[in-house]
């Protein structure tokens, strides 16, 4: 009691202090000057990094746009055929296996550990566990790929294959989609649970009808977050195996085959190799910032296609 | 306890009804947006169906120098060849590739290169049917070999010059290989100038006393094992001293960033692949002192082999796979070709083999 009066006694004083003052709020003002600082400096960051990169790749996705989403890895960075189609199909096939992989257990796990789980230590030991594993360094997840999946399991992943790459890059973003959604789950009011518990609603009716559905826009927009995240990843595919000279084929992006093939390209390794080759033929350096702007692109669509499904979320909860 | 129940089944199915129909919804939706994402890049695919029509010219002009006799007629051949090795060879190997695959559209030809000793392992364990290298193979990677039955042919296909290389103001000019030891050799470990090469009590070039930054490949690496077999081990041997580098100087498997290293201060030094080094801008190529004078690194003086630091380039054919399929001996052929040995060859920045010795490679493709 003695502490709460001294707290609130002191801070009258202070209140009275400011009105006496009269002065602008120079710390104030300063604070939110800072604070506005770093905001623009980390915009200006971003700004600095795309527009080197967009100048860079000018050239080449003005003047060919076609043939670099259709052609394929070459040794000559001013090959007519230099493209990044089997890197963005080795991507979207690794974002389908991202998808129907991690989002179904990710959020599975959620639910379980925010309706179900028990509140005692195994769970707090399983939550702990979760959030450590979200910051573990993606390397180490290849490196699970590579003994697990590509010579483990190689008979059914084909080895350094897309399915292993996918699978892997499947377990490095589970975590994040479990808190991600754990945390939208967790934003749904109570009172929605008792009013479903009020009308007789069992548990699994309750969640599916209330909580699912509240919680959907905050899930979906965490899980495609982290998919984005997933599929910028370079060091654990070059772990798994993504091969770094020429891939002898160029299915297209319907073509079930080249999935478990042993031998696979996909959109950061590509980057990754022709930064490297630029010191050879310096052209690459073109190719790689344009398959860069060819990464964002096929990140941001990922984004818009989040934000849609989140605003028909939203306006069904409405 | 029925009544309720039954109530709320009712209320439940209705729930679930449009649970069900708003999943479906977002299902649709998602499928929608991944196929207009697919289709979008799908349909500028596919390009490559057109090579076909340049078949019959590409094989008059490509293949002819070949001992072509096993070759089946061209656009015949399909099948699988793959490749790894040494990061140095696989451009070429990349290159070879590309040319042949307007003669013989229907193989697939896949090449990674994580390095010559990488290399080795996968081909002696049977898992390639090429394998690049940089250096000939080693005792100890034959007996791997030999133990696992795998019979190989070896072919000389390049030559690869080393560039010794400092930032582009540096006064320095050439350099000896007694020069390279005092700089980088076991015995010069912490040596923070290049005047402190001479304190070894070696025969030294008049070095400046300047800062010393070495940027240079890994012991990993192919380049640094022929880089010190050439320039240090004979002298490391007369002086009783281990044929390796001082341990101290920044390795890096990546030649781009050796060669950023070395751009960043005028008073580095570092070596690198000649390819490399050709095209880098703001490094400067020291000529090389190896016993004949200062010789300057160009794609001349390393043909004739009178720049010192340079090095051969081979591939490794697995002899029973080359039996086997059509498509590796096709392919092989097609590189002892002069498409192969003289074209592919100088367009990834490598220089060609005299004719004599391309004769000479030919003929051992032709015995195996």
């Amino acid at each position: 009691m003695a502490k709460a009066r001294l707290v609130g006694h002191r801070t009258s004083k202070v209140m009275a202090q400011a009105m006496e003052r009269r002065t602008a709020d120079v710390r104030g003002r300063v604070f939110q000057m800072s604070l506005l600082t770093t905001l623009l400096i980390s915009l200006f960051i971003l700004g600095v990094l795309i527009v080197d990169v967009a100048i860079d790749a000018w050239g080449v996705l003005t003047g060919r746009p076609g043939g670099f989403l259709s052609g394929t890895m070459r040794s000559l960075s001013d090959d007519p055929k230099l493209g990044v189609h089997q890197a963005l199909v080795g991507t979207f096939w690794i974002a389908v296996f991202v998808a129907v992989l991690a989002f179904p257990v990710g959020i599975g796990a959620a639910i379980w550990l925010e309706e179900y789980a028990p509140k005692n230590r195994f769970t707090r030991f399983i939550e702990l566990n979760i959030r450590n594993l979200a910051g573990v360094p993606s390397v180490v997840y290849g490196l699970l790929g590579l003994f697990l999946f590509v010579e483990g399991l190689g008979g059914i992943t084909g080895g350094k294959s897309i399915a292993s790459a996918g699978i892997t890059l499947a377990i490095l973003v589970l975590p994040i989609v479990v808190i991600t959604a754990q945390e939208a789950i967790r934003a749904v009011p109570q009172e929605l649970k008792e009013g479903a518990y009020g009308v007789g609603a069992t548990k699994w009716t309750m969640i599916r009808s209330q909580v699912l559905p509240y919680a959907a826009p905050g899930v979906l927009t965490g899980t495609l977050l982290s998919m984005s995240r997933g599929i910028g990843e370079a060091a654990p595919l070059l772990l798994v195996g993504a091969v770094s000279g020429r891939l002898g084929t160029n299915p297209g992006f319907f073509d079930l085959s080249a999935i478990n093939a042993e031998a696979f390209m996909a959109m950061p390794v590509i980057i990754v190799e022709w930064v490297q080759s630029s010191g050879r033929d310096p052209g690459f350096a073109e190719a790689a910032a344009a398959a860069i702007v060819v990464l964002l692109v096929f990140v941001i669509l990922m984004n818009a296609a989040a934000i849609l499904m989140r605003n028909h979320f939203e306006k069904k909860r409405g | 306890m029925k009544s309720p129940k039954l109530c709320f089944a009712g209320q439940s199915a209705k729930s679930s009804e449009s649970v069900s129909a708003k999943l479906s919804r977002t299902v649709v939706l998602v499928a929608g947006l991944m196929t207009a994402l697919a289709l979008v890049a799908a349909a500028c695919g596919n390009d490559d169906d057109g090579n076909a029509a340049d078949v019959p010219t590409q094989t008059d002009s490509g293949g002819s120098e070949a001992p072509a006799s096993k070759s089946a007629p061209a656009g015949a051949v399909s099948g699988r060849v793959t490749i790894s090795g040494s990061s140095t060879v696989e451009p070429i190997s990349v290159r070879v590739a590309e040319l042949f695959e307007d003669v013989e559209p229907d193989v697939a030809v896949t090449v990674d290169g994580p390095g010559t000793g990488d290399g080795f392992q996968l081909f002696c364990a049977g898992e390639t049917d090429i394998s690049g290298a940089s250096r000939q193979i080693k005792d100890s990677e034959a007996e791997a070999c030999a133990e696992a039955g795998v019979e190989w042919v070896e072919l000389r296909v390049g030559i690869d010059g080393i560039a010794v290389m400092t930032g582009e103001n540096n006064p320095v000019e050439c350099v000896s290989f007694n020069d390279i030891y005092g700089l980088l050799g076991p015995e010069s470990a912490g040596f923070g100038s290049w005047s402190d090469a001479g304190s070894l009590g070696l025969e030294t070039s008049n070095l400046p006393d300047a800062s010393l930054d070495i940027y240079g490949p890994g012991e990993e690496s192919g380049t640094f094992d022929s880089f010190i077999e050439i320039v240090l081990e004979d002298v490391a041997d007369e002086r009783g001293q281990d044929v390796t580098t001082r341990p101290d100087y920044n390795a890096n498997g990546n030649d781009n960033v050796i060669i950023q290293g070395i751009q960043s201060s005028d008073t580095s030094f570092g070596w690198v692949g000649f390819a490399f080094a050709a095209h880098a801008s703001g490094v400067k190529l020291l000529d090389v002192d190896g016993g004949d004078g200062c010789v300057s690194a160009d794609a001349d003086n390393i043909a004739s082999g009178e720049y010192p630091v340079s090095r051969s380039l081979y591939i490794y054919v697995n002899k029973a796979r080359a039996d086997d399929s059509e498509a590796v001996t096709a392919y092989v052929d097609y590189y002892m070709s002069d498409d192969g040995l003289g074209t592919a060859v100088g367009d990834v920045g490598y220089v060609n083999l005299t004719d004599n010795a391309k004769a000479d490679t030919r003929a051992s493709w032709a015995d195996r």
